[in-house]
């Protein structure tokens, strides 16, 4: 591999400049336009938009489609359209789509032309790999373990990556997407919460039911469309290409549900619910036990006790509420499972038979549910017989929308997830598609995870090469989550210290770890080959991990120290979500995994400390103390540094996130009850979890990698410099509101 | 998208300041202005199963 040598650097600014010759061209664009509104029904009818997305520019419809239905699980509704409407509009947009075609062409050559002008490389792939640790990336190559890593290391360039404040991934691949830090695209944990009432809900999207909508009989005709919303502000830099005529592929990179709208493909990640609208509920089917949550608190999975009719056992697929019903059940699907005598089964589901093997996982299968008349809500999911004999024992995936058929927005254009799963098969869409719960629960056993994280990668890779043929010219961006996951997971079998070691196991489970570190390295073997000699390659991640030990419950620790009080006097809370509180004396509190937000005047509901001076005064107190908090039973320090907001975020979304965040040292993590805004009896406690390796400490400690085939800048770089340096390889100037500073190294070095 | 009129010298002002204030976009810069007084009339969160909505999330319990 020699280093890729760039062209010309020449930075053009502003927009592209329209010719006088080309005005005439212009309008006809307009027109085309105006007939993409209609191609997403025009895939519907079956014409053939889905074919290549082209080398140079992408013939994929980028079609600002909104999907046909539009259902947001639990407490939301779902748009109708009729049928026979659907295929008449269909039709005529399809021949009004083939009637404009030439002159899409011929506008598309022309803006490439330009677009490309001062670019110094045709493309810029950026492999994501969520969470791999530089620290032990270097420890691997240095075992020789890493071959590709190490060429890149040594012939291009290798980086600590700084991250976010916090240095989580929703928070750190926003910042990756813009060049800003947290303050100006206003996601700032995995959780946010309502000021008003204090509830939490997820950071970066907002789903809300239909406002309007008449009661008609039993059913519930809503009038608009339910609002599903990204709350990440400000603008990424697919869509600067895009404002430049550049095309992206932007595949599975956190923080991207609903999709954004711009010149080029976009699929869904982190966040995107499954049919429940849930982050992910699997479902343990048994024959004994109680039923309901797999966990106190109703977290963790649903356990459904099967009922067992001579040869047959029987049960459902627990689906979303129906929204469309005024008494809104729970909708329900049957299934039948018969012993095919050798173990193995075959279940009955939504008029399907399915081969159920013993032991392995079942192929994707597909379902629909039924709210009403002519209605469909469409799902996937994942069967694993563990036994037919009793006890009888099947674990079932979370229900993932089919992106054949999908029910939300999970792509852009609308088109593009139903072409990835006609072209590669059905595949995983849940935004956390690895169930880490599963294993929490026990539910399912290390390599039963594995290898449903593993099936899950193999999709996304044939996706990324697919891409990687298809996409010659413009950018790519692909996040893979395995790196994560597995660290998440399997940090105990690497860490002497940890409480949830399980020395027995630590043979047989250890080397998982190391085993990923490889694959991770083949993928990147992989791409190197397939790109060639001309592409800018950047592979990253957005943190580093270390061993999650010990918890630190944050609100025991405000409680003890007076800020925070709970009803009735009482000393612990065991609720979650802070209902215990009484807000009336509380001055500070927590919830989610970042910091401690101040009770304010004029912000929250029931605020009582005044802005300004006096919140000031008691976030300077918290950090005072705080910074420096020591645990008495390991007598390690705790928490590296809390440090407030306004002093390490710049720009209009401050007052949106947490007010102190907390930087904790390595071993420690906000305690999972604090995260949900409990109130524990003790202010640390031991992490017995399989959930043992985290990120959720102080920046400082957990940069992610970077890698590159081209020479970068030395250090200290950062994941907000991604974006400019994007920006810069195709030529264009860097936007004011950007805080990164481009990669490259400045052309006199 | 619907769109909003406003006087130009308004737009003027925003367009000089949005930079400064860190939006991306003037557009970006009114929206926030809109939500945020928004916020002073939306009820309570108004879906009962906000928790469901969290489960699944492996960073909690």
């Amino acid at each position: 591999m020699a280093f890729l040598r760039l062209g010309p650097r020449r930075l053009r600014a502003g927009e592209l400049r329209l010719r006088a010759g080309e005005v005439l061209v212009a309008a006809a664009a307009l027109v085309w336009l105006a007939a993409s509104q209609f191609q997403l029904a025009a895939h519907w009818a079956g014409i053939a938009l889905l074919d290549h997305f082209g080398h140079g520019q992408a013939t994929l419809p980028v079609a600002p489609g909104e999907p046909t239905l539009a259902y947001i699980g639990p407490g939301a509704g779902i748009a109708l359209i009729g049928s026979f409407l659907t295929i008449f509009i269909a039709l005529l947009s399809a021949f009004a789509a083939l009637l404009v075609w030439p002159l899409r062409l011929i506008w598309r050559l022309i803006r490439g032309r330009h677009a490309y002008k001062y670019a110094q490389v045709p493309r810029v792939v950026i492999l994501g790999l969520d969470g791999l640790d530089p620290e032990l990336a270097e420890k691997f190559m240095d075992e020789g373990l890493l071959p590709n890593l190490q060429r890149l290391r040594d012939e291009g360039s290798f980086r600590r990556l700084g991250s976010t404040w916090p240095p989580l991934s929703p928070v750190a691949w926003s910042s990756f997407s813009t060049g800003a830090n947290p303050g100006k695209h206003n996601v700032f944990d995995f959780l946010t919460r309502n000021p008003s009432d204090y509830r939490p809900t997820i950071s970066s999207v907002r789903l809300r039911e239909p406002r309007r909508k008449f009661k008609l009989g039993r059913y519930i005709i809503p009038l608009s469309k339910p609002e599903i919303t990204l709350t990440r502000k400000s603008k990424p830099w697919w869509k600067v290409l895009s404002d430049a005529g550049i095309f992206s592929a932007v595949l599975r990179v956190p923080v991207t549900f609903p999709p954004d709208k711009f010149h080029g493909v976009q699929l869904s990640a982190m966040c995107v619910p499954d049919l429940r609208g849930s982050q992910g509920i699997f479902t343990h089917y048994v024959e004994t036990g109680q039923e309901g949550a797999t966990m106190d608190g109703d977290v963790g999975g649903d356990r459904i006790r099967v009922t067992r009719n001579g040869r047959a056992v029987e049960s459902y697929l627990r689906g979303p509420v129906n929204t469309l019903r005024v008494d809104r059940p729970e909708m329900r699907l049957p299934f039948r499972v018969v012993s095919d005598g050798n173990g193995a089964a075959k279940m009955r589901l939504d008029g399907q038979e399915i081969h159920l093997p013993l032991n392995k996982y079942s192929e994707w299968v597909r379902f629909a549910f039924h709210p009403a008349p002519g209605i469909k809500v469409h799902g996937i999911c994942q069967f694993l017989l563990k036994s037919f004999e009793p006890p009888f024992d099947l674990y079932c995936t979370p229900l993932h929308i089919d992106p054949h058929k999908p029910v939300m927005p999970i792509s852009h254009p609308a088109s593009y997830a139903t072409y990835l799963a006609a072209k590669h098969g059905t595949f995983a869409t849940l935004g956390l598609a690895e169930d880490t719960w599963s294993l929490s629960e026990k539910v399912l056993t290390e390599d039963e995870f594995l290898e449903q994280t593993y099936e899950i990668h193999a999709e996304r890779e044939a996706m990324f090469f697919d891409t990687l043929r298809c996409v010659r010219q413009g950018a790519i961006a692909c996040v893979f989550d395995t790196s994560d996951r597995v660290q998440h997971m399997f940090f105990r079998f690497f860490d002497e210290k940890h409480p949830a070691l399980q020395p027995q196991e630590r043979a047989s489970h250890a080397p998982a770890f190391r085993e990923m570190y490889k694959v991770m390295d083949d993928l990147v073997g992989r791409t190197l080959e397939a790109i060639g000699d001309e592409t800018a390659l950047l592979v990253m991640s957005d943190h580093g991990f270390k061993p999650f030990r010990r918890g630190v419950d944050l609100n025991a620790w405000l409680v003890a120290n007076g800020y925070m009080v709970l009803k009735d006097g009482a000393k612990t809370a065991s609720h979650p979500y802070l209902v215990d509180v009484d807000w009336s004396k509380t001055r500070a509190y927590a919830i989610g995994l970042a910091g401690i937000y101040i009770n304010k005047k004029g912000r929250e509901g029931q605020g009582i400390v005044a802005p300004g001076q006096e919140a000031r005064d008691l976030l300077r107190e918290l950090s005072r103390k705080l910074t420096g908090l020591r645990d008495d039973q390991t007598g390690e320090v705790a928490i590296h540094e809390a440090v407030l907001s306004a002093d390490v975020y710049r720009g209009p979304y401050i007052d949106q996130g947490p007010d102190l965040l907390i930087g904790y040292n390595v071993g420690y993590r906000v305690s999972w009850d604090a995260a949900v805004g409990k109130a524990g009896t003790a202010v640390f406690e031991d992490n017995r979890k399989a959930w043992s390796g985290d990120n959720c400490v102080h920046p400082a400690l957990v940069p992610g990698v970077l890698f590159s085939n081209m020479k970068l800048r030395e250090e200290p770089v950062n994941i907000i410099d991604i974006a400019p340096t994007v920006l810069e390889l195709f030529g264009l100037e860097k936007p004011a509101y950007m805080d990164g500073k481009s990669l490259l190294p400045a052309e006199t070095e | 998208m619907p769109k909003i009129k406003i006087e130009q010298a308004t737009y003027d002002r925003l367009a000089e300041l949005s930079g400064k204030a860190g939006y991306s976009s003037v557009d970006e810069f009114v929206t926030h202005i809109i939500e945020r007084e928004l916020e002073k009339f939306q009820d309570a969160s108004d879906d009962q199963q906000i928790e469901e909505r969290l489960r699944g999330l492996g960073y909690i319990e």
